[in-house]
Formats: C-alpha cells, sequence, structure tokens
C-alpha cells in the first residue's frame, strides 16, 4: 500500500480514496520512522485526505507543538496556524509533527532536544536542517508533502541532502501567522515535495493574504502551476560567480552538468556578480540572532512551558526555566543577539550588518536587471556524518552559505535535486528569482526536472 | 572582538540566561571566535546605504473585537494558573 506515497499527488489521488491515502502514511512512519526519528509526533487518529506532515514549530490545535524544545513542555496550541487551516480546509489531514533543530536553530537537526533525524540515503549521517524531519518524512515517502520553515535555508538545506524539493517563497508570501517566531524579518514557512508539480499546488492552496499577519502580502495569488511544461528556451539565468568559484571535485562536476542540462533546454547561462553575497552568513548570523534574542523572551516559564522547579523567585523563575529549557545553541544564539543590541556595540555589529544587507539587496537587484534567474549549487557539499560539526557551530553556520542571501533579500528560492554524490548522496540545484516569482521559479524547475527525473530515485529504506 | 568571562556574564544577565563558570567560559570562547569571523563586515564599503529597514509599509487591520484565545486552553498550558482566571507567580514587590 506504501507504494500509493511513491505516485506524485495528481496520480495518487485518482488511484485511491483519501482514507487509504492517509493509512498507507501512518503505516510507511510505523515502518520507517523508528530508524530515521523524522516524526516527533504522529497523529494515529488523523482524518482522511492528502496527508502531510508539519514541522514541530508551526502551531497545530489536537496535538503538541514542542519546537523540538524542553522549555514548551506539554504545550498545546489553542489555534492552527493559518498555513495549516488553509491545509485543512481544502482536503489535506495533518499526520504529525515533525522534527527540527531546536527552534529552527540549526543545519543538521542534531540540536534537537529529542534527539537526531536521520538521512535516509545512509542513516550515518545528518538530513540537514532545520526542517530535517520534514526532509526526511518526504524523502523516504512517509507523506507525499511536508511544512518546514525557513529562516538562512532550513527548507532548501535539508531537501537538499534528502533529494527532494524545497520552496522558500518570497517573504510575505505564505501568513507566519502561528509559525514560531526566529528572525521575524526573515522567516518564511516553506514547502517539501518529491516533484514541482506537488510544490506548485500546495503553495497555491497556503499563498495569500491573513489579516493575522500583517507582513504577509496582497499581490495576487498565482496560478503556480500553469506554466510547468512551458520550457525555458530563451531565458536568462546568471551563475553567481563569487558562489561557483569556490567548488570543487564531484560537486562542481554535478553544477557543471546541471547546467549543461539547462543549456540543453534552451536556456541563455552566463556568469554574473554578486559581491556581496560571500558576507550573507555574517548578516544573517546577526538579524537573525538579534530578532531571536527578542522573539525568545517569551519563553519565561509564566504563561506556557517549562518552570523550573528549583524557582522560588520571579528572576529564579526566568533564569533557571530559561537556563534548563533551553540547549545549548539556542543559548549562544540568544546570546549573540542579545550583544549585537547592547548598548556599545548595536551600530558596530547590528547597524553594520543591516547596512551591508541593504547593499546586498542593491546587488541582487542589479544581477536581476539582466537575468531572470540565478544559479548556485544548493549546498557546498552533500550530508555530512552525524557528529561531524557539532563541536564547531560556525563550521554548522556555513552550510547555508549559499541560501541564506535569499533569505535576508526576500526573494524566492528553489532547491531542485540534481543527481548523487559518489552514487548515493543526493546533491542539489538552487534557482533564485526576483520577489513574487515563484510561478517562473516552477517553470524552471520543472523544466530541469523533467530533463533528469531524479526524483523517481528512492533512498534503500522505501526499496 | 574579544568576548571575556565579565562580558559573557553581563550579556547572560540581559538574556535571562544561566550559566556556571564552565558555561560561561565555553560561551565567551564560542562568541569570540564567531564575531571574529562577523567582523569581516566591516571591510564592506556601505556608503549610500541605510542601516535601518527597507520593509515596505505594513497594513493594518480592522480594530474590531473578535473572539479570543478559549481560557480554557490557555489554563492547561500555564504552569501554575488560578481558579479565577490568573496566571500565578511567585511574590515581585518586596524581592
Amino acid at each position: 500500500m506504501s507504494e500509493l506515497l511513491n505516485l506524485p499527488w495528481h496520480e495518487a489521488k485518482t488511484a485511491a480514496t483519501a482514507r487509504e491515502l492517509v493509512d498507507a502514511s501512518l503505516c510507511a512512519i510505523d515502518e520507517r520512522n523508528p530508524a530515521l526519528n523524522a516524526f516527533l509526533h504522529v497523529a494515529r487518529d488523523a482524518a482522511g485526505g492528502m496527508p502531510v506532515a508539519v514541522k514541530d514549530n508551526i502551531v497545530t490545535t489536537g496535538m503538541p507543538t514542542t519546537c523540538a524544545s524542553r522549555i514548551l513542555g506539554s504545550f498545546v496550541s489553542p489555534f492552527d496556524a493559518t498555513a495549516v487551516a488553509r491545509l485543512r480546509q481544502s482536503g489535506c489531514s495533518i499526520v504529525g509533527k515533525t522534527n527540527l533543530d531546536e527552534f529552527a536553530m540549526g543545519s543538521s537537526t542534531e540540536h534537537s532536544a529529542f534527539g537526531t533525524a536521520r538521512n535516509p540515503w545512509d542513516p550515518t549521517r545528518v538530513p540537514g536542517g532545520s526542517s530535517g524531519g520534514s526532509a526526511v518524512a518526504v524523502a523516504a515517502r512517509m507523506v507525499p508533502a511536508a511544512l518546514g520553515s525557513e529562516t538562512g535555508g532550513s527548507v532548501r538545506q535539508p531537501a537538499a541532502l534528502c533529494g527532494v524539493v524545497g520552496l522558500k517563497p518570497t517573504y510575505g508570501r505564505i501568513s507566519r501567522n502561528g509559525l514560531v517566531a526566529f528572525g521575524s524579518s526573515v522567516d518564511q514557512i516553506g514547502i517539501l515535495t518529491k516533484t514541482v508539480r506537488e510544490c506548485a499546488e500546495l503553495l497555491g492552496v497556503i499563498a495569500g493574504p491573513d489579516p493575522l499577519d500583517s507582513t504577509s502580502s496582497f499581490a495576487p495569488v498565482d496560478d503556480y502551476a500553469a506554466d510547468l511544461d512551458a520550457g525555458i528556451r530563451g531565458l536568462r539565468f546568471g551563475v553567481v560567480r563569487e558562489a561557483v568559484s569556490q567548488l570543487e571535485g564531484e560537486v562542481r562536476a554535478n553544477f557543471d552538468d546541471a547546467l549543461a542540462v539547462l543549456r540543453g533546454a534552451g536556456a541563455v547561462i552566463e556568469e554574473v556578480s554578486v559581491p556581496t553575497i560571500g558576507y550573507a552568513i555574517a548578516v544573517y548570523y546577526i538579524v537573525a540572532n538579534a530578532e531571536a534574542s527578542a522573539n525568545l523572551s517569551r519563553f519565561d516559564g509564566i504563561r506556557y512551558g517549562h518552570r523550573s522547579a528549583r524557582a522560588k523567585t520571579i528572576r529564579e523563575v526566568y533564569f533557571e526555566s530559561r537556563g534548563e529549557g533551553f540547549g545549548d545553541e539556542v543559548k549562544r544564539r540568544i546570546m549573540l543577539g542579545t550583544f549585537a543590541l547592547s548598548s556599545g556595540y548595536y551600530d558596530a555589529y547590528y547597524g553594520r550588518a543591516q547596512a551591508v544587507r541593504a547593499r546586498l539587496r542593491a546587488d541582487f537587484d542589479a544581477a536581476f536587471a539582466r537575468f531572470d534567474y540565478l544559479l548556485t549549487p544548493t549546498t557546498p557539499e552533500a550530508a555530512f556524518a552525524i557528529g561531524a560539526k557539532t563541536d564547531d557551530p560556525l563550521a554548522m553556520y556555513l552550510s547555508d552559505i549559499f541560501t541564506a542571501p535569499a533569505n535576508l533579500v526576500g526573494i524566492p528560492a528553489i532547491a531542485v535535486p540534481s543527481g548523487f554524490w559518489r552514487g548515493k548522496l543526493p546533491l542539489s540545484l538552487q534557482i533564485m528569482g526576483p520577489r513574487f516569482s515563484e510561478r517562473a521559479l516552477f517553470r524552471a524547475a520543472s523544466a530541469f526536472e523533467r530533463e533528469t527525473g531524479y526524483w523517481r530515485e528512492l533512498p534503500p529504506v522505501c526499496t | 572582538m574579544k568576548i571575556d568571562r565579565d562580558e559573557a556574564k553581563r550579556i547572560a544577565g540581559l538574556a535571562h540566561l544561566e550559566f556556571d563558570d564552565a558555561g560561561l567560559d565555553r560561551m565567551a570562547g564560542e562568541m569570540t571566535k564567531i564575531l571574529s569571523y562577523i567582523d569581516q563586515l566591516r571591510e564592506v564599503d556601505v556608503a549610500g546605504f541605510d542601516s535601518g529597514s527597507s520593509a515596505e509599509a505594513t497594513p493594518l487591520r480592522d480594530d474590531v473585537p473578535r473572539p479570543s484565545v478559549d481560557r480554557a486552553a490557555v489554563a492547561s498550558n500555564a504552569p501554575a494558573f488560578s481558579a479565577d482566571g490568573h496566571f500565578i507567580v511567585p511574590k515581585v514587590i518586596g524581592e
């Protein structure tokens, strides 16, 4: 029955009933999740519908939301996130909540308080993060689609390492209401699927303005699947010189192969310079952590979540509840963000980071004046071994070197499978476009997918 | 930028986080390393680029009453909640 989940969504829904689809999903979760730890909660009582998994920092009624943190305790949200409500209204069924780095802070899912998720292509390696559980759930065909969230690449990077499609939409395209806030000027809900078409169809369901998120955009919701078969003849792709100049070995060869595929489909490909792109990680770790230090002040042991049993005074409630409840990476980021906003350092760190961000935005605008799309690999390497980077936060941060720029600039970007490193670990092509160009992004990603067909490859756990 | 134990302690106080001495030393070392990477931002020419937000104007929704979160759901999530509908916290005044 789990073969149903190998079909693209539009075929699966005609091949089986809504009940059968959810049962197939729950069955695949029972069979494959114990070895992969993708799910933190499974909704055994899920209604019939198209099964969708939701990252556990997006709130849902009727099941816990933990953010993979001890500080949330047994929290159950009294409301659904807007994206979740729209999924349910369109006939989707939420079959579970997926593992992540605590509060979405990480690039490997190793910073989860509930154990790391594992890469279905090689369980000794990380699935990426922070939406690692969502990427594993789709890659191991436990669900046809999952929601993730992005602050600096947290959908695209795990999608790349697990060999699935991952979309980070334009800032404001999907309501953030009910997404537990990390970096409010960069956060965005994203979508992970097997195929580009499934991703385009889901975006149409959940995109659009929301009175409960004042940063959600009123830009019209497009027919995102309309141009999937239109091809890319004559469209202009810019290869970001600063990003690809340091590529080596198989990652470089894989990227060159991807360019040849696009060229073969009629694309015009040239190099382009985005001079400040190399500063994105430095900007990101100031801006996102500054915002996180403010956003995470709400976890204080008063209104919900964990309160330290040792606390006798109000000061102890704050300090001890947070000291016990947050993991090391979350504390490190709150500390960095607090430092960057503190008196005496604000201009030198936060102010400077915002100015570099403004210049980065201008550099991207200049590139998009000449090109329809910009290209890089999604990640600088394939999935790394569990434990390889946990003692070196900076090395972990650099996993997001190609993905973080899109968050800072607010543009959409999509990760599409582009082949395999040493024949067994997925690699990925990243396509970026101007703000609100999702329909065009899906067009290009679909053309690449049609020429290559890597989505048909299944990880060992599914065979 | 070098962060020493005293500076890490000052920041932890601002952030409402508790560390033991070993934790403060570790945090100071890691922050120093990360900030030395971030210090490369000093070399970027940002003349003419504003450090303020360039976000578009944020629209406001109509200010009309609507149902709020269910009180029983709030109570069930709270670490300590009184029968008459209040969060219970340790004594604040005279601490």
